[in-house]
């Protein structure tokens, strides 16, 4: 065994996985909250690399730096979308709601391929390049720094959830919507404020990638899916659930190169998410706290 | 009410039926003979190429081309040997799908086209190929590598770009006169390519070739990753673990600058990067998003030869009408016409047989691609296709840094290999 190529490959892995959870659990937080799959959860991110990166072309800000901004006008996206869209197919069946979701992230996939075309970007940014050695292995700066940066935003989240009276009022009705209504918590507002917080942790995401991956408007699904699978990994709606099950899959994917070849990443994600399916269905942290 | 009590013309609809119905006549009795014979004098050509579907960027770019040949041959004359009967192209759109392209083939056919020309994707040729050596039409195919499409003994189908084969020939016989020239004796590289029908045909017919070579090189490691990959700092590691004194990428734009970028950061040594043909490092986008590190990539790929007269006509003409610069792809759908309207000329007739002659016959110098002469073999596949060894040199300029390397006689610049490491320059 190359213990070389082994450290590299966690490290990276850990790293990675930081990312994958502060994507999940924006779509946690929904899932928790209102009890919908937010299916545009992926465009919505993929919608806020685009925002910063003209962010960063037009106004010459870094990603970093732009970060808030970039989080704002995803959280009255995701507000928007809440407002005029899912806050009308609460009550529907389930397969009635993926449905307007789905639409929604095929909307948005093909604005962004309206505004800024079909070509792969990847733009110069500050950190963009810098590494750091780590023993044998090399750590790259802008993968900490995303990492980081994703621990502290959940991080926050998780104690803004605790601490705060509107936190409170969120997990009050997520607990028990009609509870939550008879205390007097205007739930459609609190649905709102939560979907948009979500839409807003991953538009944060898209913004933490740009130095990273290479802006297309189709790497949306993908990421849905790997969210998705992080979600059920760590229990629907337990946000530190989320970030653990990022990392958890963060780790999986990159020592899964050891063995397998890049090509079949996603069978190794989705034969992790089958085995705890089969042996943990509330996931490895329990649903819904 | 009397009606028509009132002098002059009112025109109502009967009168006009009768009167439009009386000049109709009168032209196809008398008719306008100067318009007939004028009509009588146009070739009509069916151009296939994916205009819509995820290819779409290509194929626009290909008709535009195409279009642009047919009128630079109207305007100096059409064909002479005809009376100066003017080209016409039949516009046809295979959505980037074989059967769609079959059909729309077969349309063209029946509305009159004479010889088709296209179509881009392997797949879509092979079947027009079939369709036309069914229809007794000829077919001549300006982008298409896969070897297989000229291998069925087919009378009526003709290509002017390099096989598959040809292609990793010609790589492995240019990085063998880079090392023999330079006097290097590396050991170790590594391959790598994106997975999907490209990738793996292009990477498999490389290695075949590069092991077959005798150069003495192991290929220690094949790495291949999906398509649209958003991370591939793993893939890079194994790389490095490795130890490969070269690198051959097969990329699609996207996955060229995570590659770059990986290698860059984890310090990955190599003596260069070479690869055996794939886009991903000649794009004006991603040699300004790579900036520095996409330098002295060399790239074995079919490519425009900016020095040649026809290349500079055809360039200006696209920059002042598109925007856009002759390159590889639009560059051979522009030859392509070109081929034919050569062909039509030495045929002096648009019967089938007469242009399938005019064709083998054919010996075609001036067109705007690296190549030699075109003359086609028995099975119809050019014998003076070539791809060039391009690359990636420093220039003020970013849309003037690709240049010709190798055939030297088609050179631009000099090469520099091995190349600097990534992260020594500056």
């Amino acid at each position: 065994m190359n213990y070389a190529l082994l450290l590299q490959l966690t490290v990276q892995g850990i790293l990675l996985g930081g990312i994958y959870g502060l994507i999940a659990v924006g779509l946690s937080l929904i899932f928790g909250v209102m009890g919908v799959i937010n299916f545009a959860h992926g465009p919505m991110m993929v919608m806020g690399m685009y925002v910063s990166y003209w962010i960063l072309v037009v106004l010459g800000i870094d990603p970093y730096l732009s970060l808030v901004l970039v989080a704002a006008c995803i959280f009255v996206l995701g507000y928007l979308v809440q407002f005029l869209v899912v806050n009308r197919i609460l009550d529907f069946p389930e397969a009635m709601q993926v449905l307007p979701l789905v639409a929604i992230g095929l909307i948005l996939e093909n604005s962004v391929l309206l505004l800024w075309g079909p070509d792969p970007r990847s733009p110069k940014t500050l950190l963009g390049l810098a590494a750091v050695p780590l023993g044998s292995a090399t750590i790259d700066v802008s993968r900490l720094v995303a990492f980081c940066l994703a621990v502290a935003i959940t991080g926050s989240i998780l104690l803004f959830l605790k601490k705060t009276d509107l936190g409170k009022a969120i997990r009050a009705a997520a607990d028990n919507r009609t509870g939550a209504l008879l205390i007097g918590i205007k739930v459609d507002r609190i649905n709102n404020f939560s979907f948009a917080m979500g839409a807003a942790t991953t538009g944060a995401a898209g913004a933490l990638l740009i130095p990273l991956i290479p802006l297309s408007p189709h790497l949306g699904h993908d990421f849905t899916l790997t969210a998705f699978v992080v979600v059920i990994l760590g229990g629907m709606g337990n946000l530190l659930g989320a970030l653990v099950g990022g990392l958890i899959l963060g780790v999986a994917e990159s020592l899964s190169t050891l063995f397998v070849p890049a090509t079949m990443k996603q069978v190794v994600s989705f034969s992790l998410l089958v085995v705890i399916m089969l042996w943990r269905p509330q996931g490895l942290l329990g649903g819904r706290r | 009410m009397k009606k028509s009590t009132r002098k002059g013309f009112r025109l109502n609809r009967r009168g006009f039926l009768k009167a439009t119905g009386a000049m109709g006549l009168a032209t196809a009795a008398g008719g306008f003979p100067g318009l007939v014979k004028a009509q009588a004098k146009e070739i009509l050509i069916g151009s296939i190429q994916p205009v819509t579907g995820p290819l779409a960027v290509i194929g626009q770019g290909q008709r535009r081309a195409a279009e642009l040949a047919v009128d630079m041959i109207n305007s100096k004359g059409g064909i002479r040997s005809m009376g100066g009967a003017k080209l016409k192209l039949l516009l046809g759109d295979s959505q980037t799908q074989t059967e769609v392209g079959r059909s729309e083939a077969d349309r063209l056919i029946k509305e009159g086209a004479k010889i088709i020309v296209g179509a881009f994707e392997s797949g879509t040729s092979m079947a027009i190929a079939t369709l036309c050596e069914q229809r007794e039409t000829p077919f001549l195919i300006d982008v298409a590598a896969l070897d297989d499409i000229t291998k069925k003994g087919y009378k009526y189908t003709f290509r002017i770009f390099p096989t598959s084969t040809a292609f990793a020939q010609r790589g492995v016989a240019f990085i063998k006169e880079i090392l023999a020239e330079k006097r290097l004796s590396p050991k170790r590289a590594v391959v790598s390519y994106v997975g999907d029908a490209f990738g793996k045909t292009q990477g498999a017919f490389f290695i075949k070739h590069f092991k077959e070579s005798g150069l003495g090189i192991d290929i220690v490691e094949e790495i291949s990753y999906p398509l649209g990959v958003p991370d591939l700092s793993a893939e890079v590691a194994k790389i490095k673990a490795a130890k490969p004194d070269l690198l051959f990428p097969i990329c699609r734009p996207g996955d060229s600058t995570i590659l770059t970028r990986e290698l860059y950061k984890q310090r990955v040594e190599l003596m260069g990067i070479i690869s055996p043909g794939s886009p991903g490092w000649y794009e004006p986008s991603v040699i300004k998003d790579l900036d520095k590190l996409v330098l002295y990539v060399m790239d074995n790929v079919p490519w425009i030869f900016p020095e040649s007269p026809v290349y500079k006509e055809a360039n200006d003409l696209m920059l002042k009408r598109h925007q856009a610069y002759l390159e590889t792809n639009n560059g051979y759908a522009f030859t392509a016409i070109l081929v034919v309207a050569d062909a039509l000329e030495r045929a002096k007739s648009t019967d089938a047989g007469k242009i399938v002659a005019a064709l083998r016959s054919t010996n075609f110098k001036d067109h705007p691609m690296v190549g030699d002469a075109i003359k086609f073999d028995e099975n119809g596949d050019n014998l003076g296709a070539t791809t060039a060894m391009v690359q990636v040199l420093p220039d003020a300029d970013p849309l003037k840094r690709v240049k010709v390397v190798l055939p030297k006689r088609f050179a631009q610049a000099d090469y520099v290999f091995p190349a600097p490491q990534l992260w020594e320059r500056g």
